[in-house]
């Protein structure tokens, strides 16, 4: 069962964070662990091994040294900064970089946008009601059809196009609240 | 394109957008697998000898199941389609609710096609429950044009 602290926003958490919280730190760690390997892995495509090791150093620097973070809604940003410095450290002291540097470059830009807009669809995603999140995660994750969504939730299938749409409002609307919210690290 | 055209006076035509994206990256690589299936199960029959033995008849059968999987998958997202097309022929802009109507149909004749592929197949027998499914996602799809239809009247 998920705890009070998943449901708190990110600024929220790192406050209970800062008060010493051990639920708080576990909830910190798992919500940010996927997003943390995704740059590791999709973005750097660091070796298992090293994204492991970045893994930890990046939670061992933000369980230090979280108290200069200024702007607490900006935790997210500053991880990914972390992650991202750590592991272009792990790169260059293993010589792993290439000739084609500038297309790699590149290339891991566009795909950290991706994962980065990736996380804040699944965060929002969050936010939604239970049936909401259901239905959106069966359609476009899992491709299931109106008519296999219709039996397993048992709702008409006809209404479920009507219903992703509805919530895809929501989500849109969460979303949008969010970018309004968040602004860069002030580390 | 209803959907998007219909983005001021429908709040929600964003999400049948996307739901129309999600659904041709869905069937998109259905149509070359079911291409490349049926030419695999095609090439298994025509070197099957008359005196094949129980494995060969074996393989044709998976090479026949195989070719008959994909187009039931089609025939669920033309179902889907149909029913997609039905909202945006419901509520999308006035001037664009024939062409939501029009895309229904369309999207129940495609559901009809491949149910057929699944009929024809060699693999499949009348009680096959993949013929049953494909069989309800055509009566899904017409009667969504139907409505679709109906609507944009």
């Amino acid at each position: 069962m998920k705890g009070v602290t998943s449901t708190l926003t990110d600024s929220q958490l790192v406050q209970r964070c800062r008060a010493g919280d051990p639920d708080a730190w576990n909830e910190l760690v798992e919500r940010f662990s996927r997003y943390v390997y995704a740059i590791c892995i999709q973005g750097f495509r660091l070796r298992e091994q090293d994204a492991e090791d970045v893994f930890q150093e990046v939670f061992t620097r933000v369980y230090s040294r979280l108290d200069t973070l200024r702007d607490d809604a900006a935790v997210r940003p500053w991880i990914a900064q972390l992650t991202r410095r750590l592991c272009l450290d792990t790169l260059a002291s293993s010589a792993r970089v290439q000739p084609s540097e500038e297309v790699q470059a590149l290339d891991r830009e566009q795909t950290l946008e991706e994962i980065d807009e990736a996380f804040s669809v699944r965060e929002a995603m969050t936010s939604l009601s239970e049936s909401c999140q259901e239905v959106l995660d069966r359609f476009f994750a899992r491709d299931e059809s109106y008519r296999t969504i219709s039996a397993e939730l048992e709702i008409p299938a006809g209404t479920i196009a009507s219903r992703i749409s509805r919530c895809l409002v929501q989500l849109r609307e969460r979303l949008e609240g969010r970018k309004d919210e968040s602004g860069p690290s002030r580390e | 394109m209803v959907a998007r055209s219909s983005r001021e006076s429908w709040k929600e035509a964003a999400g049948v957008g996307a739901q129309a994206k999600a659904l041709i990256e869905r069937v998109s690589p259905l149509v070359r697998a079911d291409a490349e299936a049926w030419e695999n199960a095609l090439a298994h029959l025509e070197a099957a000898s008359p005196e094949a033995g129980e494995e060969q008849d074996r393989e044709l059968e998976e090479k026949l199941e195989g070719a008959a999987a994909v187009p039931v998958a089609i025939a669920e997202a033309a179902a889907d389609a149909a029913f997609l097309a039905e909202l945006a022929a419901d509520r999308g802009d006035g001037t664009y609710r024939a062409d939501a109507a029009v895309a229904a149909v369309l999207a129940a004749a495609a559901a009809r096609a491949a149910c057929h592929l699944v009929a024809v197949n060699l693999g499949v027998r009348e009680d096959d429950p993949r013929l049953t499914r494909a069989r309800a996602c055509v009566d899904a799809a017409a009667n969504a044009a139907a409505r679709a239809l109906d609507a944009a009247t």
